[in-house]
Formats: structure tokens, C-alpha cells, sequence
């Protein structure tokens, strides 16, 4: 029996020395573990650029920025339901611009309503469809030429800083009311995007079966996007949306919504007469429906 | 001349007590990489030499695979490999036979580092019994070794047998059984401990034993512990921390009665080592790259970890009934607890793992096709995932922080989680009880008579492990929302607990029992009569088996809760072996048999997370096997060689992967799988001297499906099953060298005992995608534009190179004072330092085209998942007997 007790000890103590070796503390950020937290303060602002580079956006070019070029704004719009793809929209004061990146679930460290900073030296900035974007530029093989693209990664990292938690309470999270008349006048389609707000609108799909973006509605076999319409008065905005969203395949709510998103454009390069107001969607939860 | 020099100084290191030294080696390999990549960086930054080292003349492997979609994060991907890795490595250790096969007693150790398998069998084909009642696990078939894990000395006294020998415990299937016997008055009296320090999945291992022998008053007790630990293993980022405990008690009532009792456990935690593709291997320049860990705080911290307990209880009454006629009847219980830990992301999160392919260089273009031009734009992609891998060390593992930041984001604006770490538990509550009857009816014959009952309950469920500091978990199917929508009940995980919020230690995702109840008998008789032996033996055995659901799945409302319905299986085999005994020095052995059994629980249901339906034409395999063994012994020279010729019909295989047809989590079943081994087996001993032996041991054979086979598949969101033909004939059993060859020499004198070998490995094969095997994938055939014959672009299966090894081991044994014993031995494995074998891995189930016909950058079919055997590697140990 004496025997036993010693064993019995030695199993016990040995069992109490076996402590967990799988713990980890949570770690604490000072600085986000994500960007470039070297970027310092803003020295421009969004509509500057888009207005410096005017010509270059609305003629499909391209053109690197050589000088410290800072923007500070607020992420409007991400991929977080897939709609939106490979691409964030920033928001300051003056007004909003497309970042091309190529990268997935963006979203998880960038969601709305995050403040940013990004250093644009050495980016670049162009028009595609005569919209804004800063990205960089890439070769597009299908038509044999340079073209304003994401940028990597790595390169957005190098170029961005987060700025702190996201809050719905940031000031450039107000978007802009839309009215007829400013969809009327095709001068202001060189301000896209625009971060903005269609008060009291329905989806014409809308009839309690369609969907949103299902697969057999694809614009084509290598286009992925099924297009809705939405009426302010006579004016049109198409709402692009992705097979790949998250949403895709839920039945188109029927009613009047305010809808938040950013207003885009899409100027056909062949043809110039082809250009259109279109809407860019992150969620089904920028939805908000009118009651009356 | 580094060449040269390396063994010796790594010999040297390793003399030093230095456990660094398989760190030494792969810094070494990774300077020559070193050489390698900045030669890629002047001359030709656009072509990966690791493609040319490992695959060469493997350009067209595979071609015309046709696959649909996109890519999507694939969460769930884990291959058949992985499915299987859960108990690790089964080895052939129970196939150690106590008679005197020299084969059967030196391959299960010799060949280990290369996860030697005999005959290329499969675990479940081999039987591990404790006191006669058998210890597999009935929803699997093969023993867990985790069971017994640090208890060496509590489980080295059993008796093996093979196929087709007569033995006093069981109707052995075809790989063989081995019988432990637990009896606390069977374990040598007497003080036991021991200490080990190596460079492998642990560094040090105490174990200490203690056993009081038959004492007068009828009782026997015995106990053992050890520990085995390691804060890092020799893999990187691994870790091991295994604690085990034998207690056993047995009272001899009297000279017919013996009551016996044993419990034992091994309560572990280990962090695992990940396969990499050999891309990755070549940008972190080490064949031991392990992408499973990450830092968190600075700190090492490993997605998985395998947390097992089984403790196990075993009851045993030896019945003397006369002089002639014995009966033993064991009952045993166990509960085991086993778990792997696993990265889980939600939503739309990128996928976290550090070699996911779209951080590979490879996918920036086709590196693959030597004539391409790659763009500028390409080559920048190139050279920036390139840069990445090599800038830090920390680049090429799982960024933890960033995954904490991100749910801390989500936090911020009440998101859901986007990262966390998910457990799959697979417990296990197991009774099973034996009784055998010997009989001695005359001095020519024998007989055995058994029965086994058994009943399991297999509980499959996953926890929430760490959310690492989100807030909000919602038990919903990630994939299934873009399909159906995200109000739609078919994305719930279960119906009846819609939009449940997770917390840690929440179970989650699927909760399903299986329930299988097995009962048999047998029967075996051996007769002796001047030069012959003669054995026979039968059995039967029925099984039931049931899935009982506990969740409501969104996808199979109707099929996915409560019991499944019981499907029964009837099952028997039967064999003879006869041995003929010229004289003393030639021996002339026969045997053949036919067994027809169940299919294991763990492949027979079709979504099994999900559903309750059985796979579709389930039927029992049957099992033809046939040898022939011849030993002759001519003067110092003992010669053995053996024939075998195994067939396997109507197997029922599973496989579960991540879909690019479908996007989805995706169950692949094949029915009516047929296989067959066969092969040599030869063993050689020249007894120089009494001191002095030379051996050479030969393991060559082959083992392959035979046919192509129907496939069934089906996704975890949808509800049709959809049946494909799969193109398996020709595949060769994977994970185990078919060739296996060894020369070695033993010396022993005052005490002293040295030993060394060198093996030769070849026909390593790994785990074929049975994906690409597909015919939707295959496509139709082509014609040949030199032959005009119809060709199927099928792939070839992906084959390692072979390779030498020598191991070398050194031993004393002194006698102290007052009947003290000391044993020192040192091992030295790998001393060559070959780091370039392949002990199996698995090709990823993926396509290489998109859904529109173009062509993918990423060439899946050119990048399989590999594991190589350790490096260069020592295992001291020191035991004291007192």
C-alpha cells in the first residue's frame, strides 16, 4: 500500500507540473499592426487632385505622383459583402476617390468608417471609364496597354495609415443628397464618385421574386455584374451589382429606400455619348427603408 | 568538401549533447538556397529553380483539367491526408511479430523515419488487443496509438502474430495483431526509470516503473509515469507536452482465479507540423518549414494543437478451468477526449494561412511554361511576394496580431468575427468485452474459441476554441449566404438555434453522434502431426451502424437531426495456413484467406457533418489474401523470404475537400474500390561470430487501385447528390516506401552492442487528388496527334524521389552493485543528413483552368503538399533497473 501512495504522489505531482503550454496573452496595439505608421498629416485633399488630374482622368490616362502627395479621409466603401471588389472608397471633406488594391477581405481591417491617410508618392493616379482612381498603372494584355490598376498589397500598406477604430460618427460619413437636377447636368459626372445618399427611391426589378445579382442574369460569361435601375425623376443610375455578393441572391425588397453608397461613372472609351451614373453598393444594410 | 564534412560535424554537435544540430543543418541548406535565389534575382528573376530541382521533366503532368468558379477562400480545406492525420503516424510496430521473424521484429524500427507501412497496408487492417479484448476504434478500424502514448514500459510486454498463424487471442485481419498483456504480476519486479534527451517531436522523456511481482499474499501491483516534453520541438513552432499514468492490480484468488485490473492514460498536448509545397520549402530554404505557427506578442504561437486524453479502463478474469482448457474474459472501457484545433475566418476574411497561393511567388504567373514572357507588372507581383517571403521570417508564418487587430476592428462597428480558432473534437465512449477459450484437446490439437462484443459511440462535434477577442459569432454557413441569401434558413447550422451567438467553448457548425455495435466469433484450430503444421479458422461478425443528429442543418432540414436508422452488416472470413517443417533448417510456410466485412462507420454516411443519409450501395469489403514464406538455415546463414498476394474488393473510401465546382466544403465517396498488394518480403542474418552479424532486409512490392471507380459528391449546400466516375486505376497507395532495403551489422561484446544500417527507400508515393481523378474534370478523351489513339489526360500521380539513410546506434550495459543495472544507449538517425526524402503528402484538390476555360497563373496540379523525414536526429536514453 505504501507502494500506492508513492505512485499515486508521483502521478499527481507530475500531473500539476503538466500546465497548459497553448496560452497566449492577447496583444495590445499601440499602433495598428497594419500601414505605415510613418505617413504624416494631410497636405491636399481629394477634390485637388481629382481637379489637378482632370484632364487625365476623363481621357483614361494615368500620370505618378512625383511629390509627397498626403489625402486624409474616411473609408465610405469596401468589399465586405463582395459587391464591392478589390477596391476601397475614401471620403474626405471635398469629396471621394476610388483606391484600387489587389486584395481580399480588405474590409477586416479597413471597415466603414475608418479614418486613413494615404501617401500617394510614387502611386499613381488615371481614369478608368473617366472615373478616379489612384492605384498603379499595369499592363492590360487584352488591349495591349498601360492602364490605371490596384496596386499590390505591399504597396498599399506601404502608402496607407489607419488613423484608429472606425466610428459612423466621422464628419465625412454625411453623404451627399442627390436630386434630379444634379444627375441632369453631365458636368457633374466629372466630380464622381461621390459619396451620397438617393432619398426615397425604388429598384424597378423590384417585383417580390427577382434578385438581386443571380448567375443567369450576368451580363455575360466573362462579365460577372447584372445590372439594376433606379429613377430620381427622369434621371437613371445603374446599379452594378456583383454575382459574387453576399446579397446576390436575396429577393429585391420592394418599397422606397434611402440608399447610401457612391455614385460612379462609367464613360464608354468607343464612345463618349455612352456615359452613365452608376452605384456603387457595399451592403443591402445601406438600405434603409422610407416609412410613410 | 561541405558535403563531406557535414556528418561528421553534426556528429560531432550531436556528441556535445547539442540538440540544435538539425538547426545546423537547415541553415546550412538554406545557404545553399541562399546561392541559388540570388542567382534568380540577377540572372533571371522570372524562373523558380525549385521547379526544375523537383519536377523536372514533370512539365506535363497534367493537362485539360476543366474547372469551374472563382477562387474563394477555402476555410475548410483539408485533404484526405489531413483527415487521416489525426492519430499521426499508426506505424507497423504491432506488427512485430514474437516469433522469429527476423523481417516482421527489424522493419516496424528500421524503416519508422520513412512511416514504413508492411505490405503498404492500411492501419485498420491490423488489430492491437490488451488481455485478449481489442483496443481499435470501431468507427475508424485502427488503433490509436495516442492511447498508450509515454507508457513503453506499461505496454512492451505483448505477442504478435501475423495473418495466418494460429494464436490464442483473436481471428487476425490481414496486417496482423499484437496482444499487450496488462497484468500487473506479469511486469519484472522491481524499480524501473529511465530518462531520454533527442531532437524529434519531444526533447526529454522521464518514465519511471515500478512493479511489486506476485507477492505471497496473491496481489501484483504495478505503476508507470512519464512525461514527455518539449517547449519546441525540432519542427519549428511545434511543441509537446504529454503526461501518462499506468496503474494496474491483480490478486491470484487462487490457482484456477485471477482478477485483474489496469488504468492508464496519456493526457497530451501537441502542436502539429503542416506540409508545405515545395515552393514554400525552397522561400523559407528549409525541407522543415512549418506554416502551422505565427507570432502573437512576439511570442510563437501554433494554429494546431492536438489536445488528447483517453483514459482507459481495463478489466480481466483468467479462468483455469482444468489442465487443458483456459478461458480468458476481459472488459474494457475507455472515454477518450481528442482534438485538433484548427484557423477558422468568417465572412469575406482573406484567408490567414501564410503558403495560401495567392502569397506565392508562383501565382503572380506562369512560372511553369518556360517559353512565357512575363509582363513588367508580373514580374513586380513576382519579386514583391518573392521579397516578402525573405524579408523576415516572421512574413512566411501566420501574422496572429493581424488577425486580433481586424476582429478588433470589426468590434468597433459591432461587425462579426473575421478570425478565430476552431476545435474539432472527435470523443469516443467504447466498452467492449472478450471472452476466449483455449483448448489443448491432445498432444496434436488445439482450438481457440472467442467472442467480442462491442458498442461505441463516436461524439463529432466543434467548439469555438478563441475568438480571438471578437465580439460577435453567428453560427451561419459562410458559403451558403451568397447562394441563398443570408434570412434564408438554409444557411442556419442549425434551424432550430438560428443566428446563435457563438462564445468560446460554444459548440458550433455540426454535432453528430455515430453509433456502431459490433459482435463476433471465432473459431481456430491447429493441428500438428510429424513435419506438418496445419491451421484453420473461421469467423462471423455483424455490425450495426447509426448516425444520431444534433443539429437541425439549414441544408438538409429533413435529413440532418436525430437517428439516421440503423444499417446492419453481416460479415465473416475464413483462412488456413499450414507450415511444413522438413527438418530443422527448411521451413516451408503457406497460408490464404477471405474475410468480408463492414465498411468503416467513418466513410458509410455521405455528408457526414451534415446529413444523416447513408452513402448510396453501401456494401461490405472483401478481403483475398495469399502467402508463402520459405526459411532455410544453413550453417551461420538464417534466410527468410516471403511472397504475397493481397486483393481488395468493394472498399468504400471517403475524401473531403474544399470544391472549386462548387465553391463549398465537398464529400467525395468512392464505391467499389478495388486494390491490390503484392510484393517480396526477404530477410538475410549471417552470425559471423557470436559477437558479430551482418543482416539485409528487403520490403519490395507494389500496392494499387485496380479500377476506376463511381464517385458520389456533394457539397454542404446543396441537397443532390451528384455521381462521377473517378479515374483511380494505377494510383499506388500512398504514404509508405514500397521498396524498402536495408544492410546493416550488429556487434556485441562485454556489454557493448553497436549497430548500423543503411537504408534504401524508393516508389514513395502521396495521397492522389481524387479531385483531379474526376471525369468532369478529366474530361472527354483526345486524340493523339503522334499515335491517333484516344488518350485520357489523366493526371500522373506525384512520386518522391529515392533516397539513402543510415542510422547508427551504440549501447552499454552495466551490471552495478547489488543487482543494479545500468543501459545507455545513443541512436543516430539520419546521419547522411538526407533532407530531401518525401514520406508522403497529398495533392491539392484543385483545378488548374478557371470556369470560362482560361487558364488559372497558379498551377495547383504542379504544387502537391509534402512532408519529409526528419534530419539528422539523436535519441539518447538512459535507464536504470534497480
Amino acid at each position: 500500500m505504501k507502494t500506492l501512495k508513492f505512485l499515486s504522489i508521483l502521478a499527481l505531482s507530475l500531473f500539476a507540473a503538466t500546465s497548459c503550454m497553448n496560452d497566449h496573452d492577447a496583444p495590445n496595439f499601440e499602433q495598428p499592426p497594419y500601414g505605415n505608421n510613418e505617413i504624416g498629416e494631410a497636405n491636399t485633399d481629394i477634390v485637388e487632385l481629382k481637379t489637378k488630374y482632370a484632364s487625365t482622368i476623363s481621357g483614361n490616362g494615368f500620370e505618378q505622383f512625383t511629390d509627397e502627395t498626403i489625402i486624409e479621409g474616411v473609408v465610405v466603401a469596401n468589399d465586405e459583402t463582395g459587391n464591392v471588389y478589390k477596391q476601397l472608397v475614401i471620403n474626405d471633406k471635398t469629396g471621394a476617390i476610388i483606391i484600387g488594391i489587389d486584395d481580399v477581405g480588405l474590409y477586416s481591417v479597413l471597415p466603414i468608417g475608418t479614418r486613413v491617410r494615404l501617401n500617394c508618392k510614387n502611386l499613381y493616379i488615371g481614369g478608368y471609364g473617366s472615373l478616379a482612381q489612384i492605384g498603379t498603372k499595369y499592363f492590360n494584355t487584352k488591349y495591349s496597354e498601360y492602364q490605371i490598376g490596384r496596386m499590390s498589397k505591399f504597396d498599399f500598406q506601404k502608402h496607407v495609415k489607419i488613423m484608429g477604430k472606425a466610428a459612423s460618427t466621422e464628419p465625412e460619413m454625411t453623404p451627399m443628397v442627390v436630386t434630379e437636377d444634379f444627375l441632369a447636368d453631365s458636368n457633374n459626372k466629372n466630380s464622381a464618385p461621390i459619396y451620397v445618399v438617393l432619398k426615397n427611391v425604388s429598384i424597378a426589378e423590384a417585383d417580390g421574386t427577382r434578385k438581386f445579382a443571380p448567375e443567369e442574369e450576368q451580363i455575360s460569361e466573362t462579365n460577372t455584374a447584372v445590372e439594376r435601375n433606379v429613377s430620381i425623376g427622369k434621371q437613371k443610375v445603374i446599379f452594378r451589382l456583383s454575382t459574387y455578393a453576399d446579397f446576390a441572391n436575396e429577393v429585391i425588397p420592394q418599397g422606397n429606400f434611402d440608399i447610401t453608397g457612391v455614385l460612379t461613372r462609367y464613360r464608354n472609351p468607343g464612345s463618349s455619348s455612352k456615359d452613365y451614373w452608376q452605384f456603387m453598393l457595399t451592403s443591402t444594410a445601406d438600405m434603409k427603408p422610407v416609412t410613410e | 568538401m561541405i558535403k563531406l564534412f557535414k556528418p561528421a560535424a553534426l556528429l560531432l554537435l550531436c556528441l556535445a549533447g547539442a540538440t540544435g544540430s538539425a538547426v545546423q543543418a537547415q541553415e546550412m541548406s538554406a545557404s545553399s538556397t541562399g546561392q541559388k535565389k540570388e542567382g534568380l534575382i540577377k540572372q533571371q528573376p522570372s524562373r523558380m529553380l525549385f521547379a526544375d530541382t523537383l519536377l523536372t521533366g514533370e512539365a506535363s503532368r497534367m493537362s485539360n483539367v476543366i474547372t469551374i468558379s472563382d477562387d474563394n477562400n477555402d476555410s475548410y480545406t483539408f485533404s484526405e491526408s489531413q483527415l487521416g492525420d489525426d492519430d499521426d503516424y499508426a506505424g507497423t510496430t504491432a506488427m512485430t511479430s514474437s516469433n522469429d521473424d527476423y523481417f516482421l521484429s527489424e522493419v516496424g524500427y528500421l524503416f519508422s523515419p520513412m512511416r514504413f507501412r508492411v505490405r503498404a497496408y492500411e492501419s485498420m487492417y491490423n488489430n492491437v488487443y490488451a488481455n485478449g479484448v481489442l483496443l481499435n476504434d470501431a468507427e475508424r478500424g485502427q488503433f490509436s496509438y495516442g492511447m498508450i502514448g509515454g507508457l513503453n514500459d506499461a505496454t512492451r510486454n505483448k505477442e504478435g502474430v501475423s495473418a495466418f498463424e494460429h494464436n490464442n487471442f483473436s481471428f487476425s485481419p490481414i496486417g496482423g495483431s499484437s496482444n499487450i498483456n496488462m497484468r500487473a504480476s506479469q511486469y519484472a519486479a522491481g524499480h524501473k526509470a529511465s530518462l531520454v534527451g533527442c531532437n524529434r517531436n519531444y526533447l526529454a522523456r522521464a518514465m519511471y516503473t515500478y512493479s511489486t511481482g506476485l507477492m505471497d499474499n496473491g496481489w501484483a501491483f504495478t505503476g508507470s509515469a512519464s512525461y514527455r516534453w518539449a517547449n519546441e520541438g525540432v519542427i519549428e513552432g511545434t511543441f509537446y507536452n504529454s503526461f501518462a499514468y499506468f496503474l494496474a492490480a491483480e490478486k491470484k484468488i487462487n490457482d484456477r482465479h485471477s482478477i485483474s485490473i489496469a488504468t492508464w492514460g496519456s493526457p497530451t498536448e501537441r502542436a502539429q507540423q503542416g506540409a508545405a509545397t515545395e515552393e514554400a520549402y525552397w522561400l523559407a530554404g528549409s525541407h522543415y518549414y512549418n506554416p502551422n505557427w505565427g507570432y502573437q506578442n512576439g511570442e510563437k504561437r501554433n494554429a494546431r494543437v492536438v489536445n488528447s486524453y483517453e483514459p482507459s479502463l481495463l478489466l480481466t478474469w483468467d479462468y483455469k478451468i482444468n489442465d487443458k482448457a483456459k478461458l480468458t474474459t476481459s472488459l474494457f472501457g475507455k472515454y477518450s477526449m481528442y482534438s485538433t484545433s484548427a484557423l477558422g475566418w468568417n465572412g469575406n476574411a482573406a484567408d490567414p494561412r501564410p503558403n495560401y497561393y495567392k502569397n506565392l511567388p508562383s501565382s503572380a504567373y506562369d512560372v511553369w511554361d518556360l517559353e512565357y514572357t512575363p509582363s513588367e507588372s508580373e514580374l513586380n507581383n513576382y519579386m514583391q511576394l518573392y521579397n516578402y517571403w525573405q524579408e523576415s521570417k516572421a512574413n512566411r508564418q501566420i501574422n496572429w496580431d493581424y488577425m486580433y487587430y481586424a476582429n478588433q476592428q470589426a468590434n468597433a462597428v459591432g461587425g462579426e468575427c473575421l478570425y478565430y480558432v476552431e476545435r474539432r473534437h472527435n470523443d469516443q465512449l467504447a466498452v467492449n468485452l472478450s471472452s476466449v477459450l483455449n483448448i489443448d484437446y491432445n498432444r496434436n490439437n488445439k482450438g481457440t474459441f472467442g467472442v467480442q462484443l462491442g458498442t461505441t459511440k463516436g461524439m463529432h462535434y466543434k467548439t469555438m476554441d478563441d475568438l480571438l477577442g471578437a465580439e460577435k459569432y453567428t453560427d451561419i454557413d459562410k458559403f451558403s449566404v451568397g447562394d441563398f441569401g443570408i434570412n434564408s434558413d438554409y444557411v442556419q447550422n442549425d434551424v432550430d438555434n438560428p443566428n446563435r451567438q457563438i462564445r468560446e467553448d460554444d459548440k458550433f457548425g455540426y454535432d453528430y453522434d455515430l453509433n456502431v455495435n459490433k459482435a463476433s466469433l471465432f473459431y481456430q484450430h491447429q493441428y500438428n502431426k510429424g513435419i506438418m503444421s496445419l491451421f484453420a479458422g473461421a469467423n462471423i461478425e455483424g455490425t450495426t451502424m447509426e448516425r444520431n443528429g444534433h443539429m437541425r442543418n439549414g441544408r438538409a432540414q429533413l435529413f440532418s437531426k436525430g437517428s439516421s436508422g440503423t444499417a446492419y452488416f453481416l460479415g465473416g472470413g475464413a483462412k488456413m495456413g499450414i507450415s511444413l517443417a522438413f527438418n530443422t533448417n527448411n521451413v516451408l510456410t503457406l497460408g490464404a484467406g477471405f474475410e468480408n466485412r463492414a465498411p468503416i462507420a467513418y466513410n458509410s454516411f455521405i455528408a457526414p457533418r451534415m446529413r444523416n443519409d447513408f452513402v448510396q450501395g453501401l456494401e461490405n469489403e472483401n478481403i483475398f489474401s495469399a502467402e508463402a514464406s520459405y526459411k532455410l538455415t544453413a550453417g551461420p546463414v538464417t534466410t527468410k523470404i516471403s511472397g504475397y498476394y493481397s486483393v481488395f474488393k468493394s472498399l468504400t473510401e471517403q475524401s473531403a475537400f474544399y470544391n472549386d465546382l462548387q465553391s463549398q466544403f465537398t464529400y467525395l465517396t468512392m464505391t467499389g474500390v478495388d486494390k491490390v498488394h503484392y510484393g517480396v518480403e526477404a530477410a538475410i542474418v549471417w552470425n559471423v561470430t557470436s559477437a558479430l552479424s551482418f543482416n539485409a532486409v528487403a520490403a519490395v512490392g507494389n500496392a494499387e487501385y485496380t479500377d476506376d471507380v463511381n464517385g458520389f459528391l456533394i457539397s454542404e449546400n446543396e441537397e443532390v447528390v451528384m455521381n462521377d466516375k473517378v479515374y483511380m486505376d494505377g494510383v499506388k497507395v500512398d504514404g509508405t516506401p514500397l521498396t524498402a532495403l536495408s544492410l546493416g551489422v550488429d556487434y556485441n561484446t562485454n556489454g557493448w552492442y553497436l549497430s548500423a544500417n543503411v537504408n534504401y527507400y524508393d516508389n514513395i508515393y502521396i495521397d492522389a487528388s481524387k479531385y483531379a481523378r474526376l471525369g468532369s474534370v478529366v474530361g472527354e478523351p483526345v486524340i493523339d496527334a503522334t499515335t491517333g489513339a484516344m488518350i485520357l489526360n489523366k493526371p500522373s500521380q506525384f512520386q518522391g524521389k529515392g533516397g539513402i539513410m543510415v542510422d547508427a546506434s551504440i549501447g552499454k550495459s552495466i551490471n552495478l552493485r547489488g543487482g543494479k543495472k545500468l543501459n545507455i544507449n545513443l541512436s543516430l538517425n539520419n546521419i547522411l543528413n538526407n533532407q530531401k526524402m518525401i514520406t508522403g503528402g497529398y495533392e491539392q484538390n484543385r483545378g488548374d483552368v478557371y470556369a470560362d476555360g482560361d487558364a488559372r497563373t497558379y498551377k495547383f496540379s504542379k504544387n502537391p503538399f509534402l512532408y519529409y523525414a526528419n534530419a539528422f536526429n539523436a535519441y539518447l536514453n538512459v535507464g536504470l533497473r534497480f
